[in-house]
């Protein structure tokens, strides 16, 4: 994803961003005959965010565990960057990689402040320096203004407020690497969404490799840059960017994980404003809408108003017509624009 | 084992000039009490004092490495939990009868003796703080790469310690009262008096020491309290 956005702070920022590479990752849990990961093969580009989904006993968390070796593998390689990862201590590698889990993982004993602090703490850095670094973050995940919420235990926040919480803290060395494991899973839709907008602004202001696990298709068609779907056993169904897997979802198994509403959802993944339109004198009576909306959104309002399309408002281009026609094959319309 | 009478013991009453209530042998003289206070009640309750805290201590410290072993492998957790069930068993007295022959009427005889009372208590305390640390908050420990000595320390340690404050404080309240039958075995501390009060039936001697035990336990108990309570601020904050 984007690049250019980098803020540092710190003289001993570690490198921003790294690429990493599953090659034929497998693991087999003691005691069980089937492997939970069967030999995983790809690789997360440098900056990329790559959501894992799949049901249940489809071993994306085991997949994510393997990386920051809060398991070890069985057989095959991960590679952060070059380096294999049996070549990093488990623990050093930890502390460069961010992990935001379901349950947040606050320590309850901590303030907001305190767990935000332990890692940058363990690495020595100065008071002066987590107290810039703490205020920084807050103010990236909005919590703000950062003194009222610096002293607050977790018991005190909300559940979206905890997770912004346990985003900042996994943010906290500024580490190359973020490892999410359906940290938005325990929120209501509302929060979600604001929560899900808001690590997507993050994400393309820092830049990080991201691996995101769930297990909600649209939170993954929303958030991925490149979607992972595995199917029960740990095999890697299909790889691609969303807008591929919903065209085209390489078989049954993916195309029923996607849903029957798969070609409506694709329609989601294009902006109104995106799409060419039509100057016409007079504009038709259509509805008038926003150019931040989605495709889907738009046919959607057009459907409601019984309009064969809607006209494109945003207040600063001249207002343009998009007919059905066009909402419907939005990526045709992104080439002739 | 109360003997001859050294310069420790309690004066028995002088009739000669003694106050109505020591004559009558009244349930509780003050007079007596305060008269007796610096050579009698005051070296019994110091000394009181010093058995339970190093007993407890003592005790602490052997239920929390115990504790945090078990804690880092399980199948240790059964042997060391029927052990101190074991000890905790024992009749009092028959332990001091065990011991004697082999550290003699001597403190450490004491000392033995109280410390194998609060292991139970302080194990099954430690443990149960240990294992009711919430399985995200290690986890998540784990990922952000702290070794499992900073996981103790910093997050296993800390949110044990309401479940080991009140297993402290059971074991000192307990402790306190179990001190008192130290007296069978050393002349020292707050039995001692109420022990001498049976041969010599004087109602203040041991009510007076009696209520002085009962008094330190509730004052351990809730300097326990108060400390229990600074450490775990956060328990308390408000929505």
């Amino acid at each position: 994803m984007n690049e250019s956005q980098h803020r540092t702070t710190g003289p001993e920022r570690t490198e921003r961003s790294v690429s990493i590479t599953f090659d034929r990752a497998t693991k087999i849990y003691p005691g069980s005959e089937t492997p939970a990961l069967d030999a995983l093969s790809l690789t997360v580009e440098a900056g990329e965010l790559l959501c894992l989904v799949g049901p249940s006993g489809g071993g994306k968390t085991t997949a994510l565990m393997l990386i920051n070796r809060l398991i070890d593998l069985t057989s095959g390689d991960i590679r952060i960057g070059e380096t294999s990862i049996t070549d990093i201590g488990a623990i050093e590698l930890r502390r460069k990689t961010g992990y935001a889990i379901q349950q947040t993982g606050l320590f309850p004993h901590m303030t907001v402040a305190q767990n935000i602090a332990v890692v940058p703490r363990i690495l020595g850095w100065s008071a002066a320096r987590i107290d810039a670094r703490t205020d920084e973050l807050l103010e990236l995940v909005g919590l703000t203004p950062t003194a009222q919420w610096r002293a607050r235990y977790p018991g005190q926040l909300s559940g979206g407020q905890q997770q912004r919480v346990g985003i900042a803290r996994a943010l906290a060395a500024d580490p190359p690497l973020m490892l999410m494991d359906e940290p938005f899973g325990a929120l209501d839709p509302i929060t979600r969404t604001a929560v899900q907008d808001e690590f997507l602004a993050i994400h393309r202001a820092v830049g990080k490799t991201t691996v995101f696990v769930t297990h909600d298709i649209d939170e993954a068609i929303k958030m991925g840059d490149k979607i992972a779907v595995l199917r029960p056993g740990g095999l890697l169904a299909q790889l691609g960017p969303p807008e591929d897997l919903l065209a085209e979802p390489a078989d049954d198994f993916v195309a029923s994980f996607l849903g029957a509403e798969r070609g409506l959802k694709r329609l989601g993944l294009y902006r109104l404003g995106d799409l060419a339109g039509e100057q016409r004198e007079p504009l038709p009576d259509w509805p008038r809408l926003p150019a931040g909306m989605t495709a889907r959104e738009a046919l959607s309002c057009a459907t409601a108003e019984r309009a064969d399309g809607v006209i494109v408002a945003d207040g600063e281009t001249p207002e343009r017509a998009v007919p059905v026609a066009r909402l419907l094959q939005p990526e045709v319309s992104e080439g002739a624009a | 084992m109360s003997g001859i009478a050294t310069p420790g013991d309690p004066e028995i009453p002088d009739y000669g000039d003694a106050s109505r209530c020591v004559i009558d042998n009244g349930v509780f003289c003050t007079d007596w009490f305060v008269q007796q206070w610096p050579e009698v009640f005051q070296p019994a309750l110091l000394e009181h004092v010093v058995m339970t805290v190093v007993a407890v201590a003592v005790g602490f410290a052997i239920s929390f490495i115990a504790a945090v072993l078990a804690y880092r492998r399980a199948w240790l957790s059964s042997p060391f939990g029927a052990v101190a069930t074991f000890l905790y068993t024992l009749p009092p007295l028959a332990l001091f009868q065990l011991l004697v022959p082999v550290t003699g009427l001597t403190m450490v005889t004491v000392e033995i003796a109280l410390v194998c009372f609060t292991l139970v208590i302080l194990f099954r305390a430690v443990l149960a703080g240990l294992l009711g640390v919430p399985d995200d908050a290690k986890r998540a420990a784990r990922g952000m790469g702290l070794d499992s000595g900073q996981i103790l320390r910093m997050v296993e340690l800390p949110l044990a310690i309401p479940s080991i404050i009140s297993g402290l404080r059971v074991a000192t309240v307990l402790t306190v009262s179990i001190a008192t039958i130290a007296a069978f075995v050393v002349d020292a501390g707050l039995g001692s008096p109420i022990l001498k009060a049976i041969s010599s039936p004087f109602n203040t001697q041991f009510i007076g020491a009696g209520a002085l035990a009962v008094l330190l336990a509730f004052v351990l108990d809730g300097l326990l309290a108060l400390v229990g309570r600074a450490l775990t601020t956060w328990t308390r904050a408000k929505v």
